[in-house]
């Protein structure tokens, strides 16, 4: 997306002021790091987080968070207790069932909505497609308004696939997401042999040089773009620390498990403990139109304990009183279960689980009737859900982005945060 | 072909006329002078701004003028030599020439290849026609300078059945004939609509982007699909008798569907011809059969969108060709042609239509007269002070240069004459270089820079992203080291073997290797003071750095 040139959007604003502010030439060189270390150990604590774990496929409510057991609908599965009182979930999450004290649910979503992508739009826009238009995803809305404008760490990282550079829209590449493709660092993290470090320094500045003048006279929104990701390639480099996922002790991966979703959770928690403001774990793949039982037994098998020891072990760190989770996906499934033991596309009645940042921990809202086919009580859509998740992290939804000029709200207008779940 | 002055005055209002005077009087015979599509083009352009002479920026020095020429019609940077060559030649006519040289050029064509093939094919796999025929095809058309309306024709009737001229047919076989697919590119890339969204209804925002402007469309195609024959073994385009487009919108609740016969936009409709059950084909449908019918409505399709009739196919592409110059359409975007967006010069837009269907569709004829306007010939840069008067100029204006980032393509070409890479394989081939061979064997290379910088894909400038997998890939990914190694030819080689004494020499050949031009006085010394004191080794990696600084400068990534 082309930035408009001269235009005065916050990010620009607040990044000038603070690099005014608080470094020099030697900043916008990428060794950010070393000159704000301590205002960016500053900005770093007050941090809000965000971890989203999407479900893709769309994962069944009635097998995890809105069981309804011995009704038509119901399946084979039973509920059982959870650390919070009161709260039952399906007994395919023993794991996540002791972390429930630290989540809340949100069993009233009706989005309407019962197509893969555009229903996954929703859930990571806030907002129904329209054409002709991209509204920025979460990882990069939430990239572009909380991590410091001059983190040497990207805002915004996919681990385990997924992730476009179309999610940033307006907000430019700053805030495209990053892949890890398969659970690998980047490539190309690694300085050449042949090149030393001063090396590397000298030629960026003469680079920098170069470019500096070519700009002069010229139009510059471009330019800009293309030299700010020099800045965040020689960030990037300089924090390759935090993709070093091979210093896991064989207990810890033990504990989350050595599939590759396990190994997941685990980068996942070391880019929170890093400070990456939004990561996205995807576990694949929920769409069980048929064989739904079997499936939710693997594919839950798989999600329950690692995530739960996420959840443990970012609480036990101290993390996750700024750290929001979210556990979600483009649509439930249908309670009704098909020819084929499956169960289908439903948008209409499911739910979402969140905890951390803002949440309050063992809350419910919203209520399915008694088989599960319809909300009775505390409907919501992907726009009340999206004025939550900002109201956790601290940020006012009703603000909107501007682009161009014009105001484009960051969650459906006329819907309002789930203040019964939030703290 | 031109028109008389005299025709363009009731075109314009007062304020023209100085541009027209000026004109005039520097050697234009008042009565009997044809004027030049590039000159009216120029015309067009200063008379829509008001005080454009204040705000606009100087015309192009040489260097300026050479790198952006030679980009924009051949793909890559001159070589050095071309470069000295051309700044130093002291003909005044020496623009004009350059133009008709790299017009005539090999490169001209591959590089057309290459950038229709993207417009064309949105770097789609080729599966069912081979990449090679196809730009094989392109190439030749763009040799030959095929009018762009056969080339287009030749595109929409190709059905692959002629063993030795698949190429053309790729457009339909690699969208696996799938109507919608072939629909909505065709609407995109002939008639400057983006129509994707009619496909379901009515465009909410575009009042003039009707759901059965789509299905019109459509209806040539939805008879036909992909079929494999038997006798080939290779994936044809084959077409039934019957069969009828069928829309309602998904915002009207409706039982009823509509159709439509075929109708480009809202031109003439073709219903079909009464034929009797019987008759319906020529070669009928089996097991194993490709059908004949006895009419074809995708038959038509070729003459309905691309005959001269269809003006909008000629303005479209009169604005592709000004966009893949100028940098910015003057419909723009360039598939959103309609009444609420309309171009920056309506009359220019209109005066390029007439000629290009005038001139039979001549695409070189059209890039020659694009390339020697002022327009083009504009800087991308004004002083400071000037900018510091004027700030808002907006880029519609063609008051100053657009810059355009490289096209992968571009950069990866750019990036291998730059570095010498390129100059090491023409040393190579010695007698046996040609423009093909050179291609061939520079292309590994190219690949894997053109794939880098190809994701995402886009079409045409306007959406510039920089990624970081990319500036990581040029800074520290082991082919881009090698490209900055010192080998026998190359730019590092070169510089190495120049006096130690001489910095400036050394700033000659980098400036002139990478940016095509000359260093200023400032950037001489700041090469000088990289370079003071170091010898060997430490010289060599120091030649290295500044080879790497250029090729990755914005002076570099951008055509200017």
């Amino acid at each position: 997306m082309k930035c408009q040139y001269a235009c005065n959007s916050a990010e620009h604003v607040s990044r000038r002021s603070f690099l005014q502010g608080a470094g020099g030439a030697l900043g916008t060189l990428g060794f950010g790091g070393m000159v704000h270390a301590q205002a960016a150990k500053e900005l770093e604590r007050k941090q809000k987080q965000v971890v989203v774990f999407w479900l893709s496929g769309g994962v069944s409510q009635l097998e995890t968070w809105d069981p309804k057991p011995n009704t038509d609908n119901g399946g084979p599965f039973n509920t059982i207790e959870t650390s919070a009182p009161g709260v039952h979930i399906c007994e395919l999450l023993p794991h996540t069932a002791k972390q429930m004290h630290h989540l809340a649910l949100v069993r009233g979503v009706n989005t309407k909505e019962n197509n893969h992508g555009k229903g996954a739009y929703i859930m990571q826009t806030g907002h129904r497609q329209t054409p002709g238009f991209n509204f920025p995803y979460l990882g990069s809305a939430f990239s572009s308004l909380l991590n410091p404008p001059d983190s040497p760490l990207p805002g915004y990282i996919c681990v385990g696939g997924g992730g476009s550079a179309k999610e940033a829209s307006f907000l430019g590449p700053r805030h495209v997401p990053l892949t890890l493709a398969e659970g690998k660092p980047p490539s190309n993290l690694n300085r050449h042999k042949t090149l030393s470090a001063e090396g590397d320094l000298r030629r960026r500045r003469i680079r920098k040089s170069l470019s500096d003048r070519f700009a002069r006279g010229r139009r510059q929104a471009e330019t800009e773009v293309y030299n700010s990701s020099f800045d965040q390639a020689a960030n990037l480099m300089g924090r390759k620390d935090i993709f070093d996922f091979s210093t896991f002790s064989d207990a810890e991966v033990a504990k989350y498990g050595k599939h590759p979703f396990g190994r997941q959770c685990l980068m996942a928690r070391k880019l929170v403990e890093s400070g990456v403001t939004f990561t996205k774990v995807t576990h694949s793949n929920y769409d069980s139109h048929s064989e739904n039982f079997n499936f939710h037994i693997e594919q839950l098998g798989e999600f329950d304990k690692p995530f739960a020891t996420f959840v443990s072990d970012i609480y036990d760190r101290g993390l996750l009183e700024h750290t929001l989770i979210i556990v979600m996906c483009e649509f439930g499934r249908t309670p009704r279960i098909n020819q084929r033991l499956g169960r289908d596309h439903w948008g209409s009645a499911w739910s979402v689980a969140l905890g951390g940042a803002g949440v309050q921990g063992g809350a419910v809202s919203g209520k399915t009737n008694a088989n599960g086919t319809k909300v009775i009580d505390r409907e919501v859509n992907g726009g009340h859900l999206f004025h939550t998740y900002y109201r956790a992290v601290g940020l006012d939804p009703t603000e909107p982005f501007y682009f161009r000029d014009r105001p484009f709200a960051k969650a459906t207008e006329g819907t309002e945060p789930i203040k019964e779940i939030l703290v | 072909m031109g028109r008389r002055i005299s025709h363009l005055l009731p075109r314009f209002a007062w304020s023209a006329c100085w541009a027209i005077a000026l004109l005039l009087a520097s050697g234009f015979a008042t009565e009997a002078a044809d004027v030049s599509l590039h000159q009216q083009i120029d015309l067009h352009i200063v008379a829509k701004t008001p005080e454009f002479d204040k705000i606009a920026a100087p015309l192009a020095a040489d260097d300026e003028f050479l790198r952006r020429v030679s980009l924009d019609l051949t793909g890559t940077i001159p070589t050095r030599e071309q470069a000295r060559q051309f700044l130093e030649g002291a003909d005044p006519d020496k623009r004009q020439k350059l133009i008709e040289q790299l017009l005539a050029s090999p490169e001209y064509a591959r590089h057309m290849q290459q950038t229709f093939d993207v417009i064309l094919m949105r770097r789609l796999a080729a599966k069912n026609v081979s990449a090679a025929e196809w730009q094989t095809f392109l190439q030749k058309s763009f040799a030959e300078n095929k009018p762009y309306n056969q080339l287009v024709a030749e595109i929409l009737s190709a059905d692959g059945t002629d063993p030795t001229n698949r190429g053309p047919a790729r457009f339909y076989l690699d969208r696996n004939g799938e109507t919608n697919a072939i629909t909505q590119d065709i609407a995109r890339v002939f008639l400057g609509r983006n129509l994707e969204c009619a496909q379901c209804h009515d465009h909410p925002e575009v009042d003039d982007y009707l759901q059965s402007h789509y299905y019109g469309i459509s209806a040539f195609l939805v008879r036909s699909y992909n079929f494999k024959d038997p006798k080939l073994k290779k994936v044809v385009f084959a077409e039934k008798a019957v069969g009828e487009v069928k829309f309602k919108s998904v915002f009207v609740e409706s039982k009823k569907d509509n159709t439509t016969p075929p109708r480009v936009i809202d031109g003439k409709p073709f219903p079909d011809p009464e034929i009797k059950k019987a008759d319906l084909y020529v070669v009928k449908p089996a097991k194993n059969v490709r059908p004949v019918p006895k009419y074809s409505r995708r038959g038509l399709i070729d003459e309905a969108i691309g005959s001269a009739e269809n003006r909008r196919f000629a303005r479209t592409a009169a604005n592709r060709f000004w966009a893949i110059l100028m940098g910015r359409g003057l419909v723009h975007p360039i598939d959103f042609d309609h009444s609420a967006n309309p171009p920056s010069h309506p009359e220019l837009l209109d005066l390029l239509t007439d000629e290009f269907i005038a001139h039979k569709f001549d695409v070189k004829w059209l890039l020659r007269e694009l390339t020697l306007s002022n327009t083009y010939q504009r800087s991308s840069r004004r002083e400071p002070a000037a900018i510091a008067a004027t700030t808002d100029v907006p880029e519609s204006a063609f008051a100053q240069a657009i810059m355009k980032p490289l096209s992968p393509t571009q950069m990866a070409a750019a990036v291998l004459q730059a570095t010498g890479e390129a100059d090491v394989q023409r040393k190579t081939l010695g007698d046996k270089l040609t423009e093909a061979a050179l291609h061939q064997r520079l292309n590994r290379l190219s690949n894997i820079i053109i794939k880098l910088f190809a994701d995402p894909a886009s079409e045409l400038p306007g959406d510039f992203d920089s990624r970081v997998n990319q500036v990581l890939f040029l800074s520290n990914d082991p082919t881009s080291a090698g490209l900055v190694n010192q080998r026998a030819g190359n730019l590092v080689d070169r510089a190495a073997k120049l006096s130690a004494d001489n910095s400036a020499a050394v700033a000659d050949e980098l400036f002139l290797s990478a940016f095509s031009r000359r260093p200023t006085e400032e950037e001489t010394k700041e090469v000088e003071q990289f370079l003071t004191g170091l010898t060997d080794k430490k010289r060599i990696e120091a030649l290295q750095e500044l080879t790497w600084a250029f090729i990755t400068s914005a002076e570099f990534r951008f055509n200017h």
